[in-house]
C-alpha cells in the first residue's frame, strides 16, 4: 500500500488539474448569433455592466441564444495599442469609447470592420454637433458609431474646496488660484487620451503660447500626478485632493450615487465624446457584436446608459426624470439635460491633435513634470 | 552450476538495473529552461536594440542614455532600493536578534506575525496605507478635525511615502533570512569566543556578524531587487520618475510607440540590473563555505526587567506599522462611500457580494492558474531540486544560476518578455494567445522556491540511505520514491505552498499578459482601484490577504517557523 501511495497522490493531481482546465475551453455551435461575445472598452463597468445584462436578457428573448459576454476594462490607450498588438487577429469583437480619433486611425489601419447598421438606425443619430468645429456622431465611411454623448471637465470635492477658502469653481482658469496648491489630481496627457485631449481643447482655445503657460501654471498647483485618468474622481471621492480633470459618466458620477459629495463642472468648450462602438476586423463574433451594437443604440440600450450617466446619441432622448432619478441626478451633477438644444461650443480639431501627439506629450514631459518643483516655487511660493 | 546461475541463487532480488541515463531526464529540464527563462530574457535584451522594424538600432538605447528624465529615473531607482534595504535592516535586524536569542511574553505568536505584512502584492499594501496615512486618511482627518491643523500632514506622497511603505512591507525579509542564519550559529562558536576574552559588541563582531553575513546579504538583495522592480507603490503615492514606474507605464500605453521602445528599453535594463545585483551579491557572500552541518543552537535567554515590556512594545509598534494596510483595506472593504471621516460612516456588504457572489471569475482563476502552476513546478521544482543536490550532470551551476536568476528578473521584465518572445507561434501554438500562460508565467517565476526547498531538505538526508537502497537493487525511481520522499515532502510541500502563495500575489508579469476571461484576484483589484470602486478593491485584498494567511500558517505549521531559507536569493 505505501508504495504505491506517490502514484494515485500524482494521479490525483492530474485528475485535479485536469478538472481544473476543462471550463477553460470554450465550446461553439452554430446559432442565430453566437453564444460569445468580447468587449474591450475603457467605459466605466458601471456603464458597461448594467449595458451587458440587458443585452443578455434582449439576446435570450430575441433569439433564445444565451450569450456569454466578457469585458476587458482597459483605458482608451491600452485598449487601442491591444488592437493594434493583435493585428487583424483580436481577441476582443468590440473596440467600445474614447476618441473618435483613435477609431479613425484603426480604421485607416484596416483594423475595424463596417458597423453594418439599418439605415433606419442611423438616420436617428445627427451626423454632428458644435460649433465652430463639429463634433462627428458617427463615422461617415461606416467603420463606427456613437453610443452616446460624454462630455469631458473637472470634478471637485466640495467640502474640500471650502476648506482651502474656495466656495465653486465654474472655469479653467479657476484652477489656477493658489489657494489650490497641492489640491490638483491629474493624469500627464502621454498616460491619459482623455486628459490629452483636455490639453488639446486648452491648447486650441489659448494658443500654443499661452495654453503652455496656463498648463505650467497648472502645473504649479498639481499634488499628484496620478497613472490614469480614471483615478482622478477616485482620489476626489475620496477626499485626497479637492479637484481634477475627469469623465463624470466614468466613475464621477457612480461616486455620486453610492453616496460621495462630488460636483462637476463642464468648462468652455470642454470636450465631448460620442463614445464610438466599432466592430474589429477579423472577430470571432461578428453576428453578436453588431448585434450589441444595435442594442445599444435602440431605446432600450439608450435608456440603460442613460441611468449610468451617459447622453442619449439622438435628440429623441433627454436627461429627464422623476425627482432623485438617476436621470435627474445626472441632469442636476452636469447641469446639462441634451446635447442638441443648445450650441455646443467646440475648438478641438483633431487633425491639430493627431499631428502634434507626441510632441505635447514630449513638451509636457519637458515644461511641467520635469520642472514641477521649480513651477510650485515660481507661480505659488 | 554457472555463475550467474549462483548469483541468482545468493542474491534473489538483486539484479543489476539498466539505468536510465543522467541526460535524458535532464534534458527537459533544460529544455524548459532555455525556452521559457533565457530564450524571452534574450528577445527582451534584443528588442532593446531594435527598432521598430525590426533592424538592429541603438537609437532607442541612446535616447535613453541622452534622456536626463530616464537618468534621473534610474538614480531616484537605485536610491529608493537603497534606501529601503537600510530601512529594512534597521527594522528587520533587532527584530530577528530578538526572536531567536531571547525569550518574552508572545514570541511565538510574534513571530508568525512578523511574516504576514510581505504576503500582499504592493498594490494592495499601499492602497490599504492611503485609507489610514492619506491625505484624507484616517489619521489626517483626527489631526485636522480634532486638534485644528489646517492642512493634512503628508505622510505618503513624495520619496518618504515611498520609503515608508516599502520598508513596512518588506522588512519581513530580512527577519526572515536573519533568523535562519541566526539559528544555525554553533553555540560553542560563541562560548569558544567569549573564553578567549571576546565579548559583547566584540563577539558580535568577530564571530556572529561574519556568520550571519550571508543571511544579510541575501535578505538585503532580496529587498534591493524587490523594492527596485516595485512600480505599484510609487505610481499611487504619484512618484513617476523611477524605472520601474516607466517600464510599466510605457509598456501599458501603445499610442506612442516611442515610448513603448523606451518601455522595452527600460524594462531591459532593469533585468540587466538585477543580474548585476544578483553576480555582487553572490561575490559577496562567496566565502560562506563555512556551511555548518550540525550546530548546537544557541539558548534563549529570558529578557529581564523593564526589556520584558519594552521587547513586545517595539513589535507591536513595528507591526502596529506594517498592519495599517490591512486595516484600511478592512475599513475600506466594508465601508460605504467613505471620505473625510476618521472611520466610514455607513457599512455594507455589497463590496463582497460582488466579488465572491456576483463574479467571482477572479477567485475562480486565481485557485485555477496557481493549481496549475503548483503541478507544473512540482514536477519542475522537484527535478531541478534533485539534479542541484544529488547528480553530478554538466551545467548543474547553470541551472542554479538560472533558477536564482529568475527570483531577481522584475515581474514587468518577465510579462515584457513573454509578450514579445511568445507573441508569434511557436510549433503551431501562440502561447500569448492560450490560457496556458498564465500558469506558464506564475510557474516559471514562482518554481525557485519549491527547487530551493526541495534542494535545502535533501541536504538533510544523507546520501547514505539512497546509496543503500540502491545496494540492495532498487531503482533510482523507486529509490527516491521510497526514500528519499517520506523524508523530505514536509519540506517539498512547504515549499510548493510557498510557490502557490505567491504565484497568488503576482501582481506584474500577469497583469501584462492577461486576456479577456482569464482575471486573476491581483488583476482584479487592479481593475477595480483603476475604474474607481476601492471597496471592490478592497474586499479582493481582503479576500487575497486572508487565502494568503492560511497558506502561511499552513506551512509555518509543516515546517516549524524555518522560513528563512526560502526567501533566501544567494545560491542554494
Amino acid at each position: 500500500m505505501r508504495r504505491a501511495r506517490p502514484w494515485w497522490i500524482l494521479a490525483l493531481l492530474t485528475v485535479a488539474a485536469v478538472g481544473a482546465l476543462l471550463p477553460a475551453w470554450p465550446s461553439r455551435a452554430q446559432q442565430p448569433i453566437e453564444n460569445r461575445l468580447v468587449i474591450i472598452t475603457p467605459v466605466a463597468r458601471t456603464v458597461t455592466e448594467p449595458t451587458v445584462a440587458a443585452f443578455r436578457e434582449f439576446a435570450r428573448r430575441r433569439y433564445n441564444v444565451d450569450v456569454q459576454v466578457t469585458v476587458v476594462s482597459a483605458g482608451t490607450p491600452v485598449a487601442y495599442g491591444r488592437i493594434r498588438e493583435w493585428g487583424g487577429r483580436p481577441e476582443a469583437d468590440i473596440f467600445w469609447g474614447g476618441e473618435p480619433a483613435l477609431f479613425d486611425d484603426l480604421a485607416e489601419r484596416k483594423l475595424l470592420a463596417p458597423v453594418e447598421l439599418p439605415e433606419s438606425v442611423l438616420r436617428e443619430i445627427p451626423a454632428s454637433i458644435g460649433t465652430p468645429k463639429p463634433v462627428l456622431l458617427k463615422d461617415p465611411r461606416g467603420f463606427w458609431v456613437g453610443c452616446c454623448l460624454t462630455p469631458y471637465g473637472l470634478v471637485y470635492h466640495p467640502r474640500l474646496l471650502r476648506r482651502v477658502g474656495l466656495q465653486t469653481l465654474r472655469e479653467w482658469d479657476d484652477l489656477l488660484d493658489c489657494r489650490l496648491k497641492g489640491q490638483i489630481a491629474q493624469a500627464t496627457p502621454d498616460r491619459s487620451s482623455s486628459n490629452h485631449a483636455t490639453y488639446e481643447v486648452i491648447l486650441q482655445l489659448y494658443g500654443w503660447q499661452k495654453g503652455w503657460e496656463w498648463a505650467q501654471r497648472l502645473g504649479a498647483n498639481t499634488g499628484i500626478f496620478v497613472a490614469r485618468s480614471r483615478d482622478v474622481p477616485t482620489v476626489v471621492a475620496k477626499g485626497e485632493f479637492a479637484v481634477g480633470f475627469a469623465v463624470p459618466a466614468y466613475m464621477a458620477f457612480e461616486d455620486l450615487l453610492s453616496g460621495y459629495e462630488l460636483r462637476y463642472v463642464h468648462p468652455t468648450a470642454a470636450f465631448v465624446t460620442p463614445e464610438p462602438l466599432a466592430v474589429l476586423a477579423g472577430a470571432r463574433n461578428p453576428r453578436a457584436a453588431r448585434e450589441f451594437i444595435q442594442f445599444a443604440l435602440s431605446e432600450e440600450g439608450q435608456k440603460t446608459m442613460m441611468a449610468r450617466g451617459q447622453y442619449g446619441i439622438s435628440p429623441k432622448y433627454r436627461m429627464e426624470g422623476p425627482p432623485g432619478s438617476p436621470l435627474a441626478r445626472m441632469a442636476e451633477f452636469t447641469g446639462i439635460k441634451s446635447f442638441f438644444e443648445k450650441p455646443v461650443r467646440n475648438v478641438y480639431d483633431d487633425d491639430v491633435a493627431q499631428k502634434r501627439y507626441s510632441e505635447v506629450n514630449e513638451v509636457f514631459r519637458k515644461l511641467i513634470v520635469e520642472r514641477h518643483g521649480e513651477l510650485k516655487r515660481r507661480f505659488c511660493p | 552450476m554457472s555463475v550467474e546461475v549462483a548469483r541468482e541463487a545468493a542474491w534473489p532480488r538483486v539484479r543489476p538495473r539498466r539505468r536510465v541515463p543522467g541526460w535524458l531526464w535532464a534534458t527537459p529540464v533544460y529544455a524548459f529552461l532555455l525556452l521559457f527563462v533565457v530564450y524571452p530574457l534574450i528577445r527582451l535584451l534584443a528588442e532593446a536594440v531594435t527598432d521598430e522594424a525590426g533592424r538592429l538600432s541603438l537609437t532607442y538605447l541612446a535616447q535613453f542614455a541622452g534622456d536626463p528624465f530616464y537618468r534621473k529615473a534610474l538614480v531616484n531607482s537605485l536610491w529608493v532600493a537603497g534606501g529601503t534595504v537600510l530601512g529594512c535592516l534597521a527594522l528587520g535586524l533587532p527584530a530577528a536578534f530578538l526572536l531567536v536569542r531571547y525569550d518574552f511574553p508572545g514570541r511565538e505568536l510574534w513571530s508568525y506575525l512578523t511574516v504576514l505584512p510581505i504576503v500582499m502584492p504592493p498594490l494592495v499594501g499601499i492602497m490599504g496605507l492611503v485609507f489610514v496615512l492619506g491625505r484624507a486618511g484616517t489619521v489626517n482627518v483626527l489631526l485636522m478635525d480634532y486638534l485644528g491643523l489646517a492642512r493634512p500632514v503628508n505622510f505618503l506622497y513624495g520619496w518618504h511615502g515611498v520609503l515608508l511603505a516599502m520598508v513596512l512591507h518588506y522588512f519581513p525579509l530580512v527577519t526572515l533570512n536573519v533568523v535562519d542564519a541566526l539559528t544555525k550559529v554553533d553555540a560553542s562558536l560563541e562560548e569558544a569566543a567569549e573564553a578567549m576574552g571576546s565579548r559583547g559588541l566584540r563577539r558580535v563582531r568577530d564571530i556572529t556578524l561574519p556568520l550571519l553575513t550571508p543571511g544579510l546579504v541575501s535578505g538585503a538583495t532580496l529587498v534591493f531587487i524587490l523594492s527596485f522592480a516595485d512600480f505599484a507603490t510609487p505610481l499611487v503615492v504619484g512618484m513617476q520618475d523611477l524605472l520601474a514606474a516607466q517600464a510599466y507605464l510605457n509598456i501599458v500605453q501603445f499610442v506612442d510607440r516611442r515610448l513603448f521602445r523606451m518601455g522595452l528599453v527600460v524594462g531591459a535594463l532593469m533585468s540587466l540590473l538585477a543580474i548585476g545585483f544578483l553576480l555582487v551579491a553572490r561575490r559577496a557572500v562567496a566565502m560562506r563555505e563555512y556551511a555548518v552541518v550540525s550546530y548546537r543552537a544557541v539558548e534563549r535567554r529570558p529578557l529581564r526587567g523593564a526589556w520584558r515590556l519594552i521587547a513586545p512594545a517595539l513589535f507591536a509598534t513595528a507591526l502596529g506599522l506594517a498592519f495599517l494596510p490591512h486595516l484600511g483595506l478592512l475599513l475600506a472593504a466594508f465601508g460605504k462611500a467613505w471620505s473625510l471621516t476618521p472611520l466610514p460612516t455607513r457599512f455594507t456588504l455589497e463590496h463582497f457580494d460582488q466579488v465572491l457572489h456576483l463574479t467571482p471569475t477572479y477567485v475562480v482563476n486565481s485557485l485555477r492558474w496557481g493549481a496549475v502552476a503548483v503541478a507544473l513546478i512540482l514536477v519542475l521544482g522537484v527535478s531541478i531540486g534533485w539534479m542541484l543536490a544529488r547528480t553530478s550532470l554538466p551545467g548543474r551551476e547553470l541551472v542554479d544560476s538560472v533558477v536564482t536568476l529568475v527570483l531577481a528578473l522584475p515581474g514587468t521584465a518577465v510579462g515584457i518578455a513573454y509578450l514579445r518572445a511568445f507573441h508569434a507561434p511557436l510549433a503551431g501554438i501562440t502561447l500569448t494567445r492560450s490560457w496556458f500562460v498564465m500558469p506558464l508565467v506564475l510557474a516559471v517565476r514562482r518554481m525557485p522556491y519549491t527547487v530551493r526547498a526541495t534542494f535545502a531538505s535533501l541536504l538533510t538526508v544523507h546520501p547514505a540511505m539512497e546509496e543503500a537502497a540502491a545496494s540492495v537493487g532498487a531503482s533510482s525511481l523507486r529509490t527516491f520514491l521510497d526514500v528519499s520522499l517520506p523524508l523530505i515532502w514536509r519540506g517539498v510541500v512547504a515549499g510548493a505552498l510557498f510557490s502557490l502563495l505567491f504565484a497568488l500575489q503576482e501582481a506584474a508579469a500577469t497583469i501584462l499578459l492577461v486576456l479577456p476571461g482569464w482575471e486573476t484576484i491581483t488583476v482584479g483589484i487592479f481593475t477595480f482601484y483603476t475604474s474607481g470602486t476601492f471597496g471592490q478593491a478592497a474586499a479582493l485584498g481582503v479576500v487575497l490577504v486572508t487565502l494568503s494567511a492560511a497558506i502561511l500558517y499552513a506551512i509555518y505549521r509543516l515546517t516549524g517557523a524555518r522560513l528563512g531559507g526560502l526567501f533566501g536569493s544567494g545560491g542554494g
